[in-house]
């Protein structure tokens, strides 16, 4: 009986998990989740049924689409934006960023691009394959000691370098696509973009999200079927039980 | 009816298998439970073996899933899985989603993000072998796939069934034998 119930739980964890997904099908840079799982003995012969191994996000690369918005940023190939909210330094793969009044670069849930500030009289922003974030200015711009040849010039005013993991697969997820370092995963390794091989820095594009609506639709049937199956085994070893207690009543 | 009791607990016995096996329909590399009731000199009895068929093949793309394909099975720390959803731990050794690592045929097995795991099951690092997964003879391995579980939830379910109508068949065959001797003791022989 418990061994199949133990089969409910975790199809009820794996739909929890596909549901997630789709939810979150439309967000930039978010990653697919999966929920392994794996079978419990106690000791010799004797199942226990089953158990979560670990849910995992997979990382595999989200295909990049223009963004439209004028801060959109995309990483194409590995490693993390380093973000950070009320001093907590965190990871993404989302570059839907909006400009704050600090000049900061934030996603939907506050969440700073750090080492980046765009200054106030900055009137365009992009930035170059090897993450380095220039701005026009004015060419009235007093600070500017270079004469102006078109009526505006340019200045680098940072660089958006990237952190890599020895075992992403262990970041502990915060919500939605941001994670955090853990024990596991190891500490972070800052990169540069825009070298030979490596990631690059994709101005103006998003990452679309690596879940697959078909496939996760399809996860969703397997998986109530299992969970059905399942019940029909509690079920079973529940009348199992009912007939041994009644067994003196003919 | 010591006969019919162990036919009863060879049923249950059953159902137990087929339920940890249905539990076990979505986990990777499980290979389920074959329990078939034999005739020994004290009644029945539910006799466990794992069934050897091999799981299906599916693809996944990350490098690092690994699939065997006969018989045989990864050492995980010191168990034995057949589920090679594997990934590269902190300190860039391969090891199974719980963290522990992968036993090759010489300890365990130290990689970079770009190494490649031959269908022999020997690892390569940009054309250096950096370690083997120790195979039997005929097994392969397969790289950006894994191998589901074996069990198929249909025919698990009537597995369940049958147990349970044999539960019920022992029970009504040992509530009349019992009957029967009721009859014999107390009612044969009696004069009205």
């Amino acid at each position: 009986m418990y061994a199949a119930a133990s089969g409910m739980a975790a199809q009820q964890t794996n739909l929890e998990v596909i549901a997630d997904n789709l939810a979150n099908a439309d967000v930039a840079g978010f990653k697919q989740v999966v929920a392994s799982f794996t079978d419990v003995n106690a000791g010799g012969s004797l199942g226990l049924g089953t158990a979560t191994a670990g849910k995992h996000p997979l990382f595999a690369q989200g295909k990049l689409m223009h963004g439209g918005g004028p801060f959109d940023v995309a990483i194409d190939g590995a490693g993390f934006f380093r973000v950070e909210r009320a001093g907590v330094l965190a990871y993404t793969r989302n570059g839907e960023f909006t400009r704050a009044a600090d000049g900061t670069l934030r996603n939907a849930d506050g969440w700073a691009l750090r080492d980046i500030r765009i200054p106030a009289e900055a009137t365009a922003v992009h930035a170059s394959t090897n993450g380095r974030v220039i701005i026009d200015v004015p060419a009235t711009n007093h600070t500017i000691d270079v004469p102006p040849v078109t009526g505006a010039t340019e200045r680098t005013i940072g660089t958006i370098r990237l952190a890599t993991f020895a075992a992403p697969e262990q970041l502990l997820p915060l919500g939605g696509t941001v994670f955090a370092a853990t024990h596991d995963s190891g500490p972070e390794r800052r990169i540069e973009a825009g070298r030979a091989t490596g990631p690059s820095i994709q101005f103006g594009m998003l990452e679309r999200s690596n879940v697959s609506i078909i496939e996760s639709m399809m996860q969703i049937l397997t998986a109530q079927r299992a969970y059905e199956a399942n019940a029909k085994g509690v079920q079973a070893a529940d009348e199992m039980q009912r007939i041994a207690n009644n067994i003196n009543r003919g | 009816m010591d006969w019919m009791a162990s036919a009863m607990r060879a049923a249950r016995a059953q159902l137990e298998t087929a339920t940890h096996n249905l539990a076990n329909v979505a986990s990777d590399g499980y290979r389920r439970a074959r329990a078939a009731v034999i005739l020994t000199p004290g009644g029945l009895v539910a006799r466990e073996t794992p069934d050897p068929v091999q799981g299906g093949i599916r693809e996944t793309g990350r490098p690092l899933d690994l699939a065997l394909l006969g018989p045989g099975s990864f050492r995980a720390g010191g168990t034995e899985t057949r589920n090679g959803a594997f990934l590269r731990d902190r300190d860039g050794y391969l090891a199974d989603q719980q963290g522990r690592r992968i036993q090759g045929q010489s300890g365990p097995i130290r990689l970079s993000e770009t190494a490649v795991v031959g269908t022999d099951g020997a690892i390569r690092d940009g054309g250096r072998f950096v370690g083997a997964l120790p195979l039997p003879r005929g097994t392969t391995v397969r790289s950006g796939a894994l191998e589901s579980s074996n069990v198929d939830a249909i025919s698990e379910t009537l597995g369940v069934l049958t147990a349970q109508r044999a539960f019920e068949t022992a029970q009504k065959t040992l509530v009349a034998i019992d009957q029967t001797r009721d009859k014999a003791v107390n009612d044969v022989g009696r004069l009205k």
